[in-house]
């Protein structure tokens, strides 16, 4: 074995039946890739790639096993016969790398709405969700038989489709969790109560699915450590339940989480708010109880970090997920010495968490091919052409990336002395250093795929004419701009303005009372307003929307970036509009209310919409005109000025054509 | 009503809407033809299906048709409708700035760099070449529909659109002959669609009022833009909205049915009958549509929400029963949301789900063709427990298809909570569905009883089915009541007001976990009256208003009314003093000044204490609908009402109505 590093990462272990190469799992997650309720040819590209890049095991997203479960549009009917193929289609395809891969059933219970199903909801209680508010129906006796034959149905569907085991979602949405969880369970039969009368229901899913599968297949349960809610499933409980799920001798593993999908997801799927294996101390205080393997998960993104954790016995086995979404070759890096080369996950939840509550099929901001598995890559160039590409920001990058690994002769030219454009300057903020990683990824990339890159060269027309490459992709980004308001001749004693690209690369040094004023609706405005307040300014954070970093929900940093702004006392005004400067501070009107005001400011620093930087593609695009330059292409920024991901995606578009 | 080339039978439109009916292949599907189909059985003169974007650069929503994917689809609903004498012509459209690049993973395009009001995203300006290819798409799409057998193409210069884009100083900063003449990107995607309609029907759905009187479209300016474009096309449907107003085209109660007749009359005399003008705008009641024909409003009406309520509205005003009423409460039809939805309605949950739910034997509706009809079916007594949405639609069918019904009702008045919940303001309308339910009962000899509360034994001494359709009680609190202090369930205060009872005075808290119509309605009426504060665990008050569109809406009308909103908290304790929240964040307690707290929090099944009872108790042949089983909102009640209904005949013993397909 290479890579002695990974003394224990890399050592096999053995799981009832199964036995996993490495401790590396690809654990249970949402993709949105089912298409009419079945499994799709891209779940089983999406999960071959993950085998082929060497994970231990495979771990499927979420079998519904009975139609009252349809909280989201893509869910898997695993309950319905005609999932087998497609089933047989992903073990097939897993299998043909040597891994393993278990199926993950469940039912969300409560957690869920009617809108689907158009049926009502089950659940051990009526108690609504936090997140849907419906109210579910409390199942009774004859619906608990139900559900629990629902399981074992679907356990059989599993094995007619070729898996090699089973795990059962018991943690953070889950029916089997809405029983274990005095907050859900207000029974007064003998599914309600102690805690366990409470985890009957669990262990009478767990031998209906083991009578079922038989000795063949493994079966694991995954449990909730702590609930973080009132009233909710502690992890004193869960190490209960763990024993209980041991003894019952039907178990070959336990897997863990933290936290319920529809109250506290923030902390199941963190960001990079949230420090790395922040919920390693569930599986170390499981596993002190029982002798099965214990599953630990919570964004482990590094190798030598997942080591580390099964070299201090906290756990048996590392669940990577958006580590392997990002990189699906984290294992084999691992394994064959480069872990430095692996495509390290930012943790930015952007397009993977992101678009899951959309309803949309996951991605990743920095790997293109994310969600794309199933899409077959264009064949090399037979004709290598000179590509010349005018920016090196996330866009430029990732098109010199693609197109190098097709064969291209390519350059990057960057005006700046550094690499990276403005996702370097956003990563100078609190906490957000890690969305960083993108530029080093795509640097380490582009110099494996033999891209050159020149920093300090500005690209003009001149140097296209002397340089006279077959084609320049044109990705030069976006400068700021300011709203009306901020250009007027303004009157004495008006507050200085900037921008947060100022306050972040540190050319501007607001002082005193500072308006942050978001137009922008994510990061910009929130890393900004907490770097002035950590140096000492008073901080007001005011926008026209209903709230301030509006998608940060989307990504799961609202939580903790009020958590945040709260303790360095940033102020949050909404549904506020700019509408002139004046002498000490800003004139607005309240746009629910149209009441005029003022706010107070020494500054004003505006995250606002920036305004493309495309003048050199409309000359080269002049030029070709005239009959006299290359091909031109435009990627990026300077397209429209978006986010980070837009400009990795037009980027790779771009590259892929060439 | 002649248009243009062709004539409609009527002057009844179906126009286009957002449905979700689609497919992952951006098609028109079976589920939109059976839709249309409906509607066109049900006398729909004109029917304009769910807008086609025209290019590719175009992907708004996940389900959103690709023109170039339609022609099977829109062959299909032509066929399907080619039995009736709907003219039936396809919306072709583009979103622009408005739309998504979730799902096309690549730029928007639109006329300027206006970001998207809700995404944030700014578009790519759009290059000549990027605007003679959308010019063409246009053209291609009207080829394709006419190819497909329709009857030509309406072009969408409405509330989503890059047409309006560009005709609006709002949306349209250029400084090209695109922007020097805004009107120039219309005129040439009217004339090249023109070009390849052969003789098809060639409409314009036109936002005449941007509401955004500082940039945007104003009705003045609609004026000139109508006439100038008149000439080129043969219909105008007049529709408001745009970017700032996304939700004015189609508001809920809250807005007057008929907002724009007004507005279509002036354009109207503005293209001086060059055109059949269409007017728009929650027209729901056909007296209203024939009145503004009558005085000139319009030459046409737009009734679209009236007939995804009944799709035999067009039928029914041929004179017989009274049509469904819809009750402007876009609770199951705006389905312009990331998850989805199907297009539907809380008063026909049908509708949207034509292929999968039986048809009802309603000799208003005539339309039932399933395997359960006329003798198949053996007449049963049903007994009928409750007379809310649930029991009276279970009546209602169970009647209809000729089942001897008995409803009994415990109160002293039909109706259960949705009655209730039309004390509120902007709630009224609910009121309008129980008396429709009421009036087709009675017609169809249900025999209805107020003031009786069936008891166990009477319910087993009941020789055939009963539906259990008793509805909900309060919840219980999941917060302190200490000495002094007073709370009333949302439901109880609501009965107060609508018995005219006077129930609260000083300060009130209103409680909303759920931010939903209820807490809402409950402030605003509250605020007339005195200090009123809101108290919710979300960012924003109504949170669960998006989909009805009344979310901004309601903010506004709130915060305008001077009701205080307690964000981002948790009640805690209520007393004699006032009522505790707990901050959901910082976790820190501040008391707010109230006499009285109003819980607009989730309700309980009636019998929720022994989950086995309901399902056993009563008899051998019971089934439970509604809230009973679980509190949720008309929709289910109505659906589960009427699925109890059906399943009558075909015994079966559920605990579940849902189960019954």
């Amino acid at each position: 074995m290479t890579g002695s590093r990974y003394r224990f990462l890399l050592r096999p272990l053995r799981l009832g039946p199964v036995v996993v190469r490495n401790r590396i799992v690809f654990c249970a997650h949402l993709t949105n890739y089912a298409e009419g309720g079945r499994p799709s040819a891209q779940h089983a590209a999406y999960y071959a790639a993950r085998a082929r890049g060497g994970a231990g095991l495979i771990i499927t997203e979420e079998q519904s096993t009975h139609p009252t479960d349809w909280p989201y549009e893509k869910l898997i009917h695993g309950y319905d016969p005609a999932v087998v193929p497609g089933y047989r289609r992903i073990t097939d395809a897993v299998h043909k790398q040597g891994t393993p891969i278990f199926a993950q059933l469940n039912h969300n219970g409560g957690q869920a709405s009617g809108m689907y199903s158009r049926r009502p909801v089950w659940a051990p209680s009526a108690v609504p969700d936090p997140m849907f508010r419906e109210v579910p129906k409390p199942v009774t006796s004859t619906e608990i038989r139900e559900i629990i034959d629902g399981y074992a149905t679907v356990a059989g569907h599993c094995r007619q489709g070729g898996f090699d085991g089973i795990e059962l979602q018991c943690s953070h949405s889950s029916i089997v969790r809405g029983f274990l969880s005095g907050a859900t369970n207000h029974r007064t039969d003998s599914y309600g109560g102690s805690l366990a009368d409470r985890a009957r229901f669990l262990l009478e899913v767990l031998a209906a699915v083991r009578a079922e599968i038989g000795p063949g297949m493994a079966l694991g349960v995954r449990l909730c450590g702590d609930e973080l809610m009132a009233g909710g499933i502690t992890l004193d409980q869960t190490t209960e339940v763990a024993k209980m799920v041991e003894d019952s001798r039907h178990a070959d593993y336990i897997n863990t989480s933290i936290g319920v999908a529809t109250s506290t997801l923030y902390m199941i799927e963190a960001s990079m708010a949230v420090p790395p294996g922040y919920a390693l101390f569930i599986p170390s205080a499981i596993r002190k109880t029982v002798q099965l393997p214990v599953v630990g998960v919570g964004r482990f993104k590094d190798p030598i970090q997942a080591e580390r954790a099964l070299a201090e016995g906290h756990a048996d086995l590392i669940g990577v997920v958006r580590g392997q979404i990002a990189d699906p070759d984290f294992a084999a890096k691992t394994r064959s010495g480069h872990a430095e080369d692996i495509r390290l996950c930012l943790s930015c939840n952007q397009e993977c968490v992101g678009r899951m509550g959309l309803g949309r099929w996951l991605g990743c901001i920095e790997n293109p091919r994310a969600g794309r598995e199933a899409v077959p890559l264009p064949p090399p160039v037979q004709r290598p052409r000179r590509i010349m590409i005018a920016g090196g920001g996330p866009a430029g990058l990732q098109a010199a990336i693609s197109a190098a690994l097709r064969g291209h002769d390519v350059t990057v030219c960057e005006c700046d002395d550094e690499l990276g454009g403005q996702v370097r300057i956003a990563a100078r903020a609190p906490g957000r250093a890690e969305f960083g990683d993108l530029v080093r990824n795509q640097l380490a990339e582009c110099r494996r795929a033999g891209a050159a890159l020149k920093t300090g060269v500005r690209v003009d027309i001149d140097l296209v004419r002397a340089e006279r490459p077959d084609v320049v992709v044109v990705a030069t980004g976006a400068r700021p701009d300011r709203p009306y308001w901020a250009t007027a001749n303004l009157p004495a004693g008006a507050p200085e303005i900037c921008d947060v690209r100022d306050v972040l690369d540190g050319s501007a040094n607001p002082r005193g009372r500072v308006l942050v004023v978001d137009d922008l609706g994510f990061h910009q405005a929130t890393s900004t307003a907490e770097v002035l307040a950590d140096r000492g300014c008073e901080v007001e954070l005011t926008t026209s929307g209903m709230v301030a970093g509006q998608d940060l929900g989307i990504t799961l940093d609202m939580e903790t970036w009020w958590l945040r702004a709260t303790r360095r006392g940033i102020a949050q005004t909404t549904d506020t509009l700019i509408t002139g400067v004046v002498s000490g501070g800003v004139t607005t009107r309240h746009l629910a209310t149209g009441a005029a005001g003022q706010q107070r400011a020494d500054w004003v620093v505006l995250a606002v919409q920036q305004a493309p930087a495309d003048e050199l593609y409309f000359g080269l695009k002049e030029l070709r005109r005239a009959g006299d330059g290359p091909a031109v292409h435009r990627v990026g920024d300077c397209v429209a000025p978006r986010r980070a991901h837009a400009a990795v995606i037009d980027g790779e578009r771009v590259g892929e054509l060439l | 009503m002649p248009l243009g080339p062709a004539s409609a039978p009527n002057r009844l439109m179906f126009g286009p809407h957002v449905t979700n009916l689609g497919d992952d292949g951006r098609a028109v599907t079976g589920r939109h033809v059976a839709y249309y189909a409906r509607r066109a059985a049900g006398g729909a003169g004109v029917i304009v299906t769910e807008t086609a974007s025209v290019h590719e650069s175009d992907w708004p929503y996940e389900r959103a048709p690709l023109a170039s994917r339609c022609r099977q689809g829109w062959a299909d609903v032509a066929a399907a409708c080619a039995d009736h004498e709907s003219l039936v012509l396809a919306s072709v459209g583009h979103f622009g700035g408005q739309g998504s690049s979730a799902y096309s993973q690549r730029e928007l395009w639109a006329p300027s760099g206006v970001p998207g009001v809700d995404t944030r995203e700014m578009p790519k300006v759009m290059e000549a070449e990027d605007i003679a290819a959308v010019v063409e798409g246009f053209a291609g799409a009207a080829r394709l529909a006419m190819a497909a057998g329709l009857a030509g193409v309406e072009v969408n210069a409405g509330q989503h659109s890059l047409v309006r884009q560009f005709l609006s100083g709002l949306t349209n900063k250029r400084t090209d002959p695109y922007g020097t003449d805004r009107l120039r990107f219309a005129r040439e995607v009217l004339i090249s669609v023109r070009q390849r309609l052969a003789g098809g029907v060639l409409g314009l759905r036109l936002s005449c009022d941007e509401l955004a009187p500082w940039a945007g479209i104003t009705p003045e300016q609609a004026a000139p833009i109508a006439a100038s474009l008149a000439p080129l096309i043969d219909y105008l449907v007049v529709v408001r909205g745009a970017i700032y107003s996304a939700t004015a085209t189609r508001p809920d109660s809250h807005a007057a049915p008929g907002f724009n007749l007004a507005l279509a009359s002036r354009i109207r005399a503005a293209v001086g009958g060059a055109v059949a003008v269409f007017a728009q705008g929650s027209i729901v009641d056909p007296l209203m549509a024939e009145q503004a024909i009558a005085d000139g409003s319009c030459d046409g009406v737009e009734m679209t929400r009236a007939q995804i309520a009944d799709a035999h509205l067009g039928r029914k005003l041929g004179g017989g029963a009274p049509p469904r009423p819809c009750i402007l409460c876009n609770q199951a039809c705006q389905v312009l949301d990331t998850r989805n939805p199907i297009v539907s309605c809380v008063a026909d949950p049908r509708s949207g789900h034509e292929t999968q739910d039986e048809a009802i034997n309603d000799s208003g509706d005539r339309e039932h063709t399933g395997p359960t009809a006329g003798s198949a079916v053996t007449p049963v007594d049903l007994l009928v427990i409750g007379g809310g949405p649930a029991g009276l639609e279970a009546a209602r069918v169970a009647a209809a298809h000729g089942h001897r019904v008995r409803l009994a009702e415990a109160s002293d008045h039909l109706g259960g909570t949705a009655a209730v919940a039309a004390a509120a303001p902007g709630r009224e309308n609910l009121a309008a569905l129980v008396a429709w339910l009421e009036s087709q009962c009675r017609r169809l000899g249900v025999e209805i009883e107020l003031s009786h509360r069936v008891s166990p034994g009477e319910a087993h001494a009941h020789p055939g089915p009963v539906v259990v359709a008793i509805g909900g009680r309060d919840g219980e609190p999941a917060y302190q009541i200490v000495a002094g202090g007073e709370v009333l369930s949302a439901r109880q205060f609501l009965a107060d007001i609508a018995a005219g009872r006077e129930t609260t005075k000083g300060p009130v808290l209103v409680w909303d976990p759920i931010g939903g119509p209820i807490g809402i309605s409950i402030a605003e009426l509250l605020s007339v009256r005195g200090p009123t504060a809101l108290a919710f665990p979300d960012q924003i008050a109504g949170q669960q208003l998006a989909l009805t569109g009344d979310l901004v809406a309601a903010n506004i009308r709130l915060q305008s009314a001077g009701v205080t909103l307690a964000r981002r908290c948790v009640l805690r304790r209520v007393g004699g003093d006032g009522a505790d929240v707990e901050d959901i964040f910082s976790g820190e307690m501040r008391t707010i000044p109230a006499a009285v707290v109003i819980d607009a929090g989730p309700r309980l099944p009636a019998a929720s204490d022994d989950a086995e009872a309901p399902a056993g108790a009563l008899t051998p042949v019971t089934m439970i609908a509604g809230d009973a089983v679980a509190p949720r909102t008309i929709y289910e009640a109505v659906l589960e009402g009427r699925r109890a209904a059906l399943g009558l005949g075909q015994v079966k013993r559920t605990s579940l109505t849902g189960a019954a397909r």
